[in-house]
């Protein structure tokens, strides 16, 4: 209607300062790039004002963060000097509140005396609400043309927002990443430092255990070794005594006016008979120790057992200790570290002398059996009528520096139980139906003396793995 | 000299040997006789007390670590009894440790084995002259 009241000429100028308005428009949003909101907002109200001679522009922009609303106001050349933007601003976002739907599309407000028609243009920005104001005093404003430039000059802050959020958004993100990057590179550096100083503390820590271990094994062979040495003293010092006494004796008797001669001979004799018993002890004691290899050899249980016997024979008898075996006669020989597995037996049996020290009320008897444990083990059991223990200590006997014992130190039966487990066998303990307990062990036998039964089995596996192949 | 040995037969004091094992009973009676001492030989700490030589017994050679009563527990048995027969204590044990208890308790001596014929007489000189 407003175009047919124009003539031609006019009306295609003003078609033409209207597209160049809208290029102008368009071009808007490249000079956007990298803009801040308030930038673009503020680019924008400048050239509506210029462009479509405009008497105000009133853009409040929302901010999403919750923060207070951005309000941008531009008054025209016109007005400039005879207005306060500030009042103007508050009369403007008086009428156009939070909910555009009741936003008026038209509102006249006086500005220097006349009044000026302002129009509010909505930003649909993903549920920001943006209010753009015009206001011009033209009596037909605004026109279809400058509605349509408004739309436009809309559209086009729209996506300038929507870029300068996005980028503002990312760079957010960026700096917020580059924070967290550089925060978890931070605790990572640490926790690569705390982790560092664990690891070095658990090397320390098992240095320190592997030390200590070696020393409590060192000590263990030490105080075997000690007790060891004060048999072997005793055994061998009993016969040297009677040489001894017997040659001095002998001496006296042919030094004797008349000698003595028959006297003489039956000392010599008894010399004879005692350095034969001293070399037996030291044979014993050969047999105990001589050992050609360090790896498993065969081992005769119940030899072993009897060596062990006699070195601890004096030390039980001078703790009244009656000592009884029940040797299993033709157990086959067991896989092994004989001087090892002899340690062992040597623990288990002064074990149960030491806890019979106390025992007045009962004869100390001990009972040294060996057995088969199956087909493929030996089984050796001390067993004593001694002290015995409560189920806590049961618990913890083989634990090492535990120990029920005064004067003990704890070591005995953890060193035992790990040298029978060593030899792939196993140590345990029971308590007696009268006083006392029973520690026993089991080794296996050596491969070639297990029953008949495991050879026929052992000799099918292959055949049986060559139908399966085929 | 052998008259004289002869002559003086009744007089000659009484050692006892207590020790368990046999071959000190059969060769330290011979060395002390040839002292020329009496001499009687016991396997036992008890076999010695139910013995009639307690009463006679003029120095005690006494094994240490016997079964059943063992020497020490012989020593405190006669401290009991008031009957203070001198001991000289032999051990087969090289252990040096046991000595000052047993010289406390009032033992002359503890001699290890294997022990010389000087050591021991030295010990019995020093015994019977305690007596």
């Amino acid at each position: 209607m407003e175009a047919s009241l124009e003539n031609p000429a006019e009306q295609i100028k003003r078609l033409q300062r209207c597209i160049n308005d809208l290029v102008s428009v368009l071009a808007l949003a490249a000079t956007w790039a990298d803009a801040e909101p308030s930038q673009v907002v503020g680019a924008v109200t400048d050239a509506l004002l210029r462009m479509l001679d405009l008497d105000l522009v009133f853009v409040r922009l929302t901010n999403p963060t919750g923060d207070a609303p951005i309000k941008i106001i531009r008054i025209g050349p016109s007005q400039k000097s005879t207005t306060d933007a500030r009042i103007v601003s508050e009369a403007i976002d008086g009428w156009f509140g939070d909910n555009p739907q009741k936003w008026p599309p038209l509102v006249q407000i006086p500005i220097g005396g006349r009044g000026v028609s302002i129009a509010p243009l909505q930003l649909w920005l993903q549920g920001e609400k943006t209010l753009i104001a015009v206001g011009s005093q033209r009596p037909d404003f605004p026109s279809q043309t400058e509605r349509l430039l408004f739309s436009v000059a809309a559209n086009q802050v729209a996506i300038g927002l929507q870029k300068a959020r996005l980028l503002t958004e990312q760079k957010r993100i960026a700096d917020e990443l580059d924070e967290r990057v550089a925060e978890r590179t931070g605790e990572l550096a640490a926790a690569n430092e705390e982790l560092r100083n664990e690891i070095a503390e658990r090397k320390r820590a098992e240095e320190e255990l592997r030390d200590t271990q070696s020393k409590l094994a060192h000590m263990t062979r030490l105080m075997t070794i000690g007790q060891l040495t004060a048999s072997i003293a005793h055994e061998v010092n009993q016969p040297l005594a009677g040489i001894i006494t017997n040659a001095n004796t002998c001496l006296r008797m042919l030094a004797a006016q008349p000698p003595n001669i028959e006297g003489a001979k039956e000392t010599a004799r008894r010399t004879i008979r005692d350095g034969n018993r001293a070399s037996e002890v030291i044979k014993r004691l050969r047999a105990l120790f001589s050992k050609k290899d360090p790896s498993l050899e065969p081992v005769d249980l119940n030899e072993a057992t009897r060596e062990v016997i006699a070195l601890s024979l004096s030390k039980l008898q001078g703790n009244r200790v009656i000592l009884r075996t029940e040797l299993a006669d033709g157990l086959p020989n067991v896989s092994g570290d004989r001087v090892q597995l002899q340690q062992v037996i040597l623990n288990l049996i002064q074990n149960g002398s030491d806890a019979m020290s106390s025992i007045d009320d009962r004869p100390r008897d001990m009972l040294v059996k060996t057995e088969r444990d199956g087909h493929e083990a030996l089984c050796l059991t001390v067993r004593d009528v001694g002290v015995g223990f409560s189920e806590e200590d049961g618990g913890r006997l083989f634990d090492a520096f535990y120990t029920t014992k005064g004067d003990g130190m704890g070591i005995g039966l953890s060193v035992s139980r790990s040298i029978v487990e060593r030899h792939g066998g196993r140590m345990w303990t029971a308590g007696n139906e009268g006083p006392g307990v029973s520690f026993s062990f089991s080794v296996p036998l050596l491969p070639e003396q297990k029953t008949d039964a495991d050879t026929t089995a052992r000799a099918g596996g292959p055949r049986s793995m060559e139908r399966q192949s085929k | 000299v052998t008259e004289v040995v002869r002559t003086t037969n009744v007089e000659r004091p009484l050692v006892s040997v207590v020790d368990d094992d046999e071959s000190v009973r059969e060769s330290l009676p011979d060395l002390l006789r040839e002292f020329g001492f009496a001499v009687r030989a016991f396997a036992s700490a008890e076999e010695f007390l139910t013995s009639d030589c307690v009463g006679k017994t003029r120095c005690l050679i006494l094994d240490i670590a016997m079964p059943g009563m063992t020497g020490p527990d012989l020593q405190h048995e006669l401290k009991r009894r008031r009957r203070e027969i001198p001991i000289v204590f032999i051990t087969a044990h090289a252990d040096e440790s046991a000595r000052p208890g047993l010289i406390e308790e009032g033992a002359v001596e503890c001699l290890l084995k294997p022990f010389s014929d000087t050591d021991l007489r030295k010990a019995l000189d020093m015994a019977l002259a305690e007596d």
